[in-house]
């Protein structure tokens, strides 16, 4: 393959230096000099003062609960999202423009502002938490009401993703299974779930990674207790406010390195799915 | 397997697409539903399927009433226009679907299936493909998988839409060819849906024509070709010339020769014999006559097209707004008679003609 710089190479769309140059300029001010900034920061504080700060009880515990709390907010959110797709993309029901809008609400509502919403809703007094409440649950300043908070931010990531890949299944598709024998069930099973699943896998990844950061919608509802609701983006503000700048850029490199390793690994699933479907 | 149809109708949001059709199809008979788009032909086809359910109407299959069967019941091998393949699957699980999502009791083992799928691969003459996915594949050998996958479920009739509408026209007739074998070897009944009258008549048994969800005509290629029932099949197959003319005592008169009123006792009511009438001529029924034989009217010829065995010339007639199309043997235009601008007399020598009711 010819280089993009030699003589005899002709692209057919023009503009790839310009336009790959203003990529790298743009990826590297926005994010890669920040990134890098953070991790020669971490550096500058010596391995021993790292490995302290890093095995620090109440950082471990923060970081574990973002974690595992945005691990089950976006598996709950796959079927959840699905079925949103789904309903959306097969049906056609008075209301259904308003119900496309309203998937799109976490995206666009202040987070803090979804946060203080779901409090009021879950606390022990609020419309639904009075009911959780006589069941013996607690959802509100518990690790659940984090868990509820970043399944509501998630939500959207699976729906837009899957849903593009749903429409585009074409309806010859379930009625050769049909013509086939198939049952609905086994149609949806074998045939749709297997087409959408890169999307799924993709709709996933997005909304635990932003779930794992997610801030403004769990501090109202998390309660912040720390070593039990306390989630690291917090950790991270109250060591910046305490001038703990060690302790921060600790959580903040724990986080980072999570995060990218994460979306490393999802992206190695979504390369072998798509292999096996054959148009890698 | 025989297939009886008993006056069905179908009705989509208050738009007529089936008008009552009936139609006998016999075992291991290939038939073509011919028509231009919106004609019925495929809600035709879905409804023998069970994929569209026809408003009224039967539909049996050896004399069993099939109608409120599903889809999955009826045990029909259906391909579609798109192929309709599944593309995370490899052709071998694709071709094997059908078998593999059978209920326990009477599913193979998956070494048989995996057996009876390349058994149809290469039937199909595609061995050695198993393990692409439909996206490796041509056009042609996605037709040729979706086939397999049809066939792998031992189907009672094979039904095809617009088998090789998405094909370039080499693949196209190839095809076709592999077809016709294919069916003469496992004499299936089949149906077919196309728009192509050249694919209709070429491959079929008999050739059912529809227009506005009715059946014009059926019957084998060349009686449909050569004794049209219908002023629309008339026009419909082959290149026609079209003659507005008028019935007296049942003659009209076509260039200049007189011909009787085809005798149609399809249309609606006692046939006409007076009035307004339409005449249809095929190219290869315009006769070029040269000046020293007068015959015919007087015509010029516009444009001459000698590609192939017979050479097409456009003629400029007195009297007729738009040009006449001829077809004439490739000797007759190396005598040197037709020439652009040069004056010929032209004759039809048949001519079908039909009253016209509105």
């Amino acid at each position: 393959m010819a280089s993009a710089g030699s003589t005899n190479s002709r692209r057919v769309i023009p503009g790839f230096g310009i336009s790959i140059g203003f990529t790298i300029v743009y990826l590297g001010l926005i994010v890669l000099i920040p990134l890098a900034g953070l991790v020669l920061k971490s550096a500058g504080l010596g391995w021993s003062e790292l490995y302290r700060s890093a095995t620090d009880l109440r950082t471990v515990n923060a970081i574990w609960l973002s974690v595992w709390t945005a691990f089950i907010a976006a598996v709950i959110n796959v079927p959840f999202g699905v079925l949103v797709a789904w309903v959306m993309v097969r049906y056609r029901f008075p209301g259904r423009r308003i119900l496309d809008a309203a998937v799109d609400l976490p995206f666009a509502l202040p987070t803090a502002v979804a946060g203080i919403a779901l409090t009021a809703l879950y606390a022990p007094n609020g419309w639904v938490g009075a009911y959780l409440e006589e069941w013996g649950i607690k959802a509100a300043y518990t690790p659940l009401g984090i868990v509820i908070a970043l399944t509501f931010i998630g939500l959207p990531f699976v729906v837009r993703t899957v849903q593009p890949l749903m429409e585009d299944i074409d309806k010859e598709v379930e009625e050769a299974a049909a013509t086939l024998g198939a049952g609905r069930f086994q149609t949806v099973r074998r045939v749709i779930l297997p087409a959408i699943l890169p999307a799924v896998i993709t709709g996933f990844a997005l909304a635990f990674a932003r779930a794992i950061g997610e801030y403004g919608s769990v501090v109202f509802i998390a309660g912040n207790i720390p070593y039990v609701s306390e989630i690291a983006p917090l950790l991270f503000i109250i060591r910046l406010e305490e001038y703990n700048y060690a302790g921060a850029t600790t959580v903040a490199t724990l986080m980072l390195m999570i995060s990218f390793t994460l979306l490393i690994s999802i992206n190695w699933i979504q390369a072998m799915t798509r292999r096996r479907f054959g148009n890698g | 397997m025989q297939i009886s149809i008993r006056n069905i109708t179908k009705q989509f949001d208050r738009f007529p697409a089936l008008g009552g059709v009936s139609l006998e199809i016999g075992s291991g008979e290939l038939v073509a539903l011919l028509g231009p788009s919106g004609s019925g032909k495929t809600t035709l086809l879905r409804s023998i399927a069970g994929l569209e359910h026809p408003s009224s109407g039967q539909i049996l299959f050896d004399g069993e009433d099939v109608s409120n069967l599903s889809v999955g019941e009826r045990r029909i091998g259906f391909a579609f226009q798109s192929y309709a393949l599944f593309r995370h699957m490899t052709v071998l699980n694709n071709v094997g679907f059908g078998l593999k999502v059978r209920p326990r009791k009477t599913r193979p083992s998956r070494a048989e299936i995996r057996e009876r799928a390349l058994e149809l691969l290469d039937l199909v003459q595609l061995g050695g493909l198993e393990n692409r996915f439909p996206s490796q594949l041509s056009g042609g050998q996605r037709q040729r998988v979706a086939l397999a996958r049809a066939l792998a479920i031992e189907p009672r009739v094979l039904l095809l839409d617009e088998p090789f509408g998405a094909l370039d026209a080499k693949v196209r007739k190839e095809l076709r060819r592999w077809l016709r074998q294919l069916h003469d070897r496992l004499g299936l009944t089949t149906i077919f849906v196309t728009h192509d009258q050249e694919e209709a008549l070429e491959l079929a048994d008999r050739v059912v024509v529809m227009n506005k969800g009715e059946i014009e005509q059926a019957g084998p290629p060349v009686e449909v070709y050569d004794d049209p029932a219908t002023a629309f099949v008339s026009e419909f197959l082959g290149t026609v010339n079209t003659f507005q003319t008028t019935l007296s005592d049942g003659i009209a008169e076509v260039l200049g020769t007189d011909f009787p009123v085809a005798d149609a006792d399809i249309g609606e009511g006692p046939q006409r014999r007076h009035g307004p009438a339409i005449a249809y001529v095929r190219t290869h029924e315009i006769e070029l006559l040269s000046r020293e034989r007068a015959e015919g009217i007087p015509a010029i010829v516009r444009a001459v097209f000698p590609f192939g065995g017979s050479v097409r010339v456009e003629l400029a007639v007195e009297g007729y707004d738009t040009p006449i199309q001829a077809e004439v043997p490739r000797a007759f235009f190396e005598a040197g008679e037709v020439r652009v601008n040069s004056g010929l007399f032209v004759r039809a020598t048949n001519a079908r003609v039909f009253p016209q009711y509105n």
